[in-house]
């Protein structure tokens, strides 16, 4: 700042930011590119006067003091330039001079990103880091009990069911009074949950839909990957990939008509439909696309003008209760494809959602129930909503699958768990949990963006700008200058590369199971954790 | 030795034997010498293996009735075994170097682990045959041959060996080789004759069978069939065009893994069946191919702009005449002193009484320099200087007449102005002089009277038109509306205001005893009270000092809003300021307060500001509590009548030179057939001006060592108009800023877009914040691809 300016009590040095630039200057060659790629311009070529005195005690020494200057680079302490971490400077720095640091203590920055009285709204996931999920072991390891099984060697069918499984003769009883049975879909467990077009760019959505349509066509997994809230590209829907994707429709019911319309020139069938009632980052909120990310692509997709702001509200409108808003919602979706396609709905992680389960469990239309607990990942959320709201997924999970093996109806109605599924990086352990406590499969968002696209995100607070169109990666921008920075070439591969890993590491924790022609839903005689609390409320082996 | 057989029955009377206690007996005969066993087997474990008792003899083993599990295991070279009916699991396990023949099929588990040895069925084998097989360097390889087929899950993990499966009368003939073989496998090889499945791609491959291979191959497919007891088969299974060899792919062949690659998928999958463009490819033309994140052109997010001038600098953005100080330091840089001085003219007819002497110089306390806690540049130098500025040669007038009511700063400003712009300015003042309050109420020793006087014949020789002594009233006023295309009223405020208070009669007005003063006529008393301290009442109280008045007190009933060179004057000459101080009444002892205390006072001068004059304004042209009310041209509510000045709203002298300015101006503008807009251009930034540049040593308060203007020019930092440095040039990472004259003697410094990327070091560098980085414009390409 300047020298004899005066303070306000928002003026912040760089120590009271969360991230710190460390700049080398003797590594420093001044290239310039480090200020040309950083997303928030929170650095800048600076000017800096040094003085350099020169004294002597030698009998007619001159004294001197001299100024002299240099260039290098100087750290924004203004909050609206300040750092985000995401070290896009140390990646193109071809000197290795410079690195942001995490701030040694909680930064002062976060009393003042309230201008105007708005509060922080950001991307990613609630700033905690660690995971449950990764506290729990696999505990049952059948080397002689049960057949062991060679992860390597055998041959597993990882596979799981999303739609309503009647018991038999209630399908018998279906098929002779209606002369149909709910529709149920084979697909693999781990699922690309809901990130719209709009939310995400065009080439990262591409990317992702292209690595799915290989993973099922070239290696015959059945891989499922969720449009989103923001429509669907009008060639997708009309093409044999339909059969990969689950139509999402929330409250906004962005896309819907373009959908309608495309559904008579339908090749396939889509894969199902989710109705997103909410989200595991920001529960209780809806979303809003602002105006400046309405380009005119996404306004074809999701059927509207450009340049408008589109929000999806919290709620659907027409809907008032449970009952009202599961029958009415899942039987409208039913029709739209000749009750030909699952339909069902996703929650945020709440302590509701037994009452919500009870209510599908009385609906032989509902394919099942997605929750997204509360580490899941947003593309803009406020700060409160992502890390003060919501429910962890596992005891969501835990307690709606015990409570369906109590009416019996476990292998009827599929859960899927989403909400920090490999946040710390273990995919498979936390996706096998979740599992084991009883999902059918999980739904993965910000992971694959980090693992097939280099999202810098962290629970450390690190980057999560998807919100203000400057993803650095080009991931969640609507900018060609910065999503042009991702090939979809390259990120369908990296999806291919994380479900086979993924499909490798599951085999290695199902295989000492004895698990190789079903997935293990509910075995929980299998799961662990040293946490006698955790072990209680899950009831799980309690393990030291 | 004898080759008599020495028999062991796996049976002793009725009772079959503990395999611990056949493996005992034969052993125990090893130990005793006997090379030649036949054994009668009842199922027991492991028959033949672990015989290294004999050396290097040979040990041959016949085996009888049901050999149990594993037999031959961990077997050794000395050993040959030979299983006249079929073999239970594992045959050959861990073998080490035993050889183990077969008559008949053997099941599960043959050469498990093996690693050297051989194993001859003659038969087929069940699951999971030669898995596990190594090779150990130091040995020949480990061998499983059979005549028939093998079981699923052959060759498991192998990873050495050669196995060969004849696939003559083959208990699978569809599928010789069995269900999923080969996974894992890492080593060795298997010849074989038949059709297979559906093998591990992934560990293993087919190979064309080389003439080393098949000449191996013939001469140990007799020794097989001779060991099995089938030679006549030979000729049958020997026809080389009907064997295939699998070998496992190494660890490098593994890593090119997959099948189809990504681009080939989309091109001849995805966009197949999406179309051209994948997904989006109907609904943009945007091209979307991978771009490097450090782009030129189009594709840089930020793009540097060259702002010069576009911004006030702070020193012209807070003289109230606008005054663009800096660049007359620019033009002294430039070596042309002569018209850094002879410039102030085209702004103020007082450079030198104002700028050099009586303005209190808004420009230096906003100096850039002061906000990194330097002392600005002294413009009153530059101002002095101006004395000997030259005035250009007027233009011819255009036939426009405006009528200039008052001859004092404001007056004179936009006459000046006017006249300069060509247009005829008539001037009209009551008093002897023009000047107005400079001429007859300002401290002589605030101005030495040489300097006004030289400026004053020069604004005569611009403002040829005056008319003095004249009062004018409403009818002349009316006339003057008639005859003047425009009037301009600057007739300021001469009216004392005072205070309601009694003894109010006892009090001089500060203007009286100013003009007095100026005179010579003013006698104040040894002690002076003046009420109202701001800047007018510290000159009384300078002039009052010069007169003889001892002790002089200015009260104010809020603190004393004077400032500058007038309070400092003031100040010393001993003036005391007392606040706040309500005046209830003035008596002869002085001046009685709300409170009852009485400050003595043998002269009370009252200076609490001077109100128009205006009895002459037309009806219809508004005012204000006695004041003109104008918009910010300075126009009234009759569009041909400006006010200006004192008559407006009290203020300095450079407000009343400034408006003057600015009245011409859009006077001009008007006659030009324009909408008056006066300056548009904002302040610049501070904070885009770099500082670091100077040494902050000099001019710091004490340091006058650099008193001559050339020094003056280049300390000052020349905010928003480029001083042709070139720094942006040297700290262009890229090259991308060059230099280029104009027309005129100008320049331009530009950026070359296709080399730029934008990373902003030219508005980082900048000493005079010219640069600036600003967001690219949003990207439309249609077709760009790579920068």
């Amino acid at each position: 700042m300047l020298s004899n300016a005066a303070i306000t009590p928002s003026t912040l040095s760089v120590k009271d930011l969360p991230w710190q630039i460390l700049w080398n200057k003797d590594k420093c060659t001044l290239c310039g590119k480090c200020t040309a790629i950083c997303p928030v311009n929170a650095i800048e070529l600076g000017v800096f006067r040094k003085r350099i005195v020169r004294t002597s005690l030698d009998t007619g020494a001159t004294q001197s003091s001299d100024h002299n200057i240099f260039y290098g680079v100087r750290q924004k302490t203004d909050p609206t330039y300040s750092c985000v971490g995401c070290a896009m400077c140390t990646l193109v720095c071809p000197n290795d001079a410079i690195i942001p640091a995490r701030s040694d203590e909680a930064d002062k920055l976060r009393f003042h990103v309230n201008r105007g009285g708005q509060p922080r709204t950001r991307g990613g996931r609630r700033n905690v880091p660690g995971s449950l999920l990764d506290q729990i072991k696999f505990i049952r390891i059948s080397m002689l009990t049960d057949p062991a099984l060679d992860a390597g060697r055998h041959e597993f069918e990882l596979r799981t069911l999303l739609g309503r499984v009647l018991p038999p003769e209630e399908n018998l009883k279906f098929v002779e009074e209606n002369g149909w049975i709910p529709p149920v879909r084979e697909i693999y467990p781990l699922i690309i949950g809901g990130m719209s077009f709009g939310a995400l760019s065009p080439n990262m959505w591409e990317g992702l839909q292209m690595g799915v349509a290989y993973l099922n066509e070239e290696l015959g997994m059945p891989v499922r990957i969720s449009t989103g809230e923001g429509g669907c590209p009008p060639r997708l829907l009309r093409s044999r990939f339909l059969k990969y994707v689950i139509l999402q429709i929330a409250s906004g019911y962005f896309g819907w008509d373009e959908i309608i319309h495309s559904i008579p020139e339908m090749k396939v069938d889509p894969c199902a439909i989710e109705i997103k009632y909410g989200q595991g980052a920001k529960p209780g909120d809806g979303g809003l696309l602002m105006w400046h990310k309405v380009n005119s692509l996404i306004a074809a997709i999701r059927g509207v003008p450009s340049g408008i702001s589109l929000p999806s509200p919290p709620t659907h409108q027409t809907q008032y209760s449970i009952e009202e808003s599961v029958a009415k919602m899942i039987q409208s979706m039913y029709m739209a494809w000749g009750f030909r396609v699952p339909v069902y709905p996703k929650i945020s992680g709440t302590s509701t959602a037994l009452a919500v389960l009870n209510n599908l469990t009385r609906n032989p239309y509902a394919a099942g129930l997605a929750i997204d607990g509360e580490d899941g990942g947003t593309g803009a959320a406020y700060d409160v909503s992502m890390n003060h709201m919501g429910h962890p997924v596992a005891s969501n999970i835990r307690d709606c699958y015990l409570n369906l093996i109590k009416i019996g109806m476990q292998n009827e109605i599929p859960l899927f768990a989403a909400g920090g599924v490999g946040k710390t990086g273990n995919l498979a352990a936390n996706a096998a949990a979740l599992i084991m406590l009883g999902a059918s499969g999980v739904q993965v968002g910000k992971y694959i963006m980090e693992a097939a696209a280099g999202c810098l995100g962290s629970e450390s607070d690190r980057c999560n700008i998807c919100n203000i169109d400057l993803c650095p990666k080009g991931i969640t921008s609507q900018d060609p200058r910065l999503y042009r920075r991702l090939d979809p070439e390259q990120v369908a591969q990296r999806v291919v590369d994380v479900f086979i890993s993924f499909d490798i590491e599951l085999k290695k924790i199902v295989a000492p199971l004895g698990r190789s022609t079903s997935l293990p839903i509910g075995m929980s005689d299998a799961l662990g954790i040293n946490d006698r609390a955790a072990a209680d409320r899950l009831s799980i082996k309690y393990v030291v | 030795m004898d080759k008599k057989q020495y028999i062991i029955s796996g049976k002793k009377d009725r009772y079959r034997l503990d395999s611990r206690v056949l493996e005992e007996l034969i052993q125990d005969a090893v130990a005793r010498g006997y090379r030649y066993l036949k054994i009668k087997a009842y199922g027991q474990h492991g028959i033949g293996g672990r015989l290294w008792k004999a050396g290097k003899e040979a040990i041959h083993i016949e085996i009888d009735g049901y050999t149990g599990q594993r037999t031959g295991s961990l077997g050794f070279p000395n050993t040959y075994i030979e299983i006249m009916g079929p073999a239970s699991d594992d045959v050959g396990w861990l073998n080490a170097g035993a050889q183990i023949i077969v008559h008949g099929n053997a099941s599960n588990g043959v050469a498990n682990g093996m690693a050297q040895g051989k194993v001859y069925v003659g038969g087929s084998i069940g699951a999971r045959g030669m898995t596990m097989t190594k090779h150990n360097p130091r040995f020949d390889p480990p061998e499983l041959w059979a005549l028939g087929s093998v079981g699923d899950y052959f060759g498991e993990f192998m990873a050495g060996g050669i196995s060969v499966v004849c696939g003559f009368e083959a208990q699978t003939p569809d599928n010789i080789l069995g269900y999923r073989p080969f996974v894992g496998m890492v080593g060795g090889k298997l010849f074989f004759r038949g059709s297979h499945g559906v093998f591990s791609q992934a560990d293993a491959k087919l190979v064309s069978i080389e003439d080393d291979d098949w000449n191996w191959l013939i001469k140990n497919l007799k020794i097989f069939l001779e060991s099995i007891k089938r030679p006549e088969l030979f000729e049958k299974i020997s026809y080389r065009k009907k064997w295939q060899l699998i070998i496992a792919r190494s660890p490098q062949e593994r890593l090119e893994g997959r099948s189809r690659s990504m681009q080939s998928f989309m091109d001849g999958i995805w966009e197949k069946e999406l179309g051209k463009g994948g997904l989006i490819g109907d609904l943009t033309d945007i091209n979307r191919s991978p771009i490097p994140i450090i782009t030129t052109g189009d594709l840089r997010r930020f793009v540097p702009v060259w702002e010069n001038r576009k911004y006030m600098a702070p020193c012209e953005a807070a003289c109230p005449i606008g005054i663009p100080v800096h660049k007359r330091w620019g033009m002294i840089r430039d070596g042309r002193m002569d018209e850094a001085v002879d410039l102030a003219l085209l702004y103020t007819p007082f450079p030198a009484t104002v700028c050099g002497y009586l303005c209190s110089n808004p420009c230096m306390q906003a100096c850039t320099r002061i906000s990194d806690s330097m002392s600005p540049i002294d413009v009153t130098k530059l101002g002095q200087a101006s004395i000997n500025a030259n005035l250009p040669e007027l233009p011819p007038e255009s036939g426009k007449k405006i009528a200039v009511i008052g001859g004092g700063p404001a007056g004179i400003s936009v006459a000046w102005q006017l006249r300069m712009q060509g247009h005829k300015a008539t001037v009209y003042d009551m008093a002897k002089r023009l000047g107005g309050k400079i001429a007859s109420v300002i401290p002589d020793s605030r101005i030495p009277q040489e300097v006004f006087s030289t400026e004053l014949e020069r604004v005569e020789k611009v403002i040829s038109h005056v008319h003095l002594q004249q009062r004018l009233d409403k009818k002349e006023m009316e006339q003057l509306r008639e005859d003047f295309d425009f009037v301009v009223i600057a007739a300021g405020a001469y009216t004392p205001r005072t205070l309601p208070v009694p003894g109010k009669e006892r009090m001089i007005a500060a203007l009286d005893f100013l003009i007095q003063a100026k005179q010579g006529k003013a006698k104040p008393g040894k002690r002076v009270v003046i009420i109202g301290a701001g800047n007018v009442g510290c000159d009384v109280a300078s002039e009052a000092h010069r007169l003889g008045a001892k002790e002089i007190m200015l009260i104010d009933v809020q603190e004393p809003a004077s400032f500058g060179k007038e309070r400092e004057s003031a100040e010393a000459v001993g003036a005391t300021f007392r606040w706040p101080c309500f005046t209830k009444e003035i008596t002869e002892e002085g001046v009685m307060l709300t409170t009852g205390e009485i400050i003595p006072a043998d002269t009370v001068i009252i200076s609490i500001g001077d109100a128009p004059d205006i009895e002459f304004l037309p009806d219809d042209v508004t005012t204000e509590r006695g004041f003109i009310v104008v918009n910010e041209h300075y126009q009234t509510t009759d569009a041909g009548i400006f006010a200006i000045g004192d008559v407006v709203k009290p203020g300095l002298l450079t407000d009343a030179i400034g408006a003057g300015r600015k009245a011409a101006n859009a006077i001009i503008d008007i006659i030009d057939g324009k909408r008056p807009l006066g300056d548009t251009r904002r302040m610049i930034d501070r904070s885009r001006v770099s500082l670091e540049y100077f040494d902050p040593k000099y001019f710091n308060s004490g340091v006058t060592s650099f008193d001559d203007l050339d020094h003056y020019g280049s300390q000052c930092s020349s905010c928003g108009t480029c001083r042709d440095c070139g720094i942006c040039v040297a700290v262009c990472p890229e090259s991308a800023i060059s230099r280029q004259e104009r027309e005129k003697d100008d320049f331009e410094y530009i950026v070359d877009e296709t080399k730029c990327i934008g990373c902003g070091f030219c508005a980082g560098a900048c000493p005079s914040g010219i640069w600036n980085l600003v967001e690219n414009d949003p990207f439309t390409g249609i077709s760009g691809g790579m920068a």
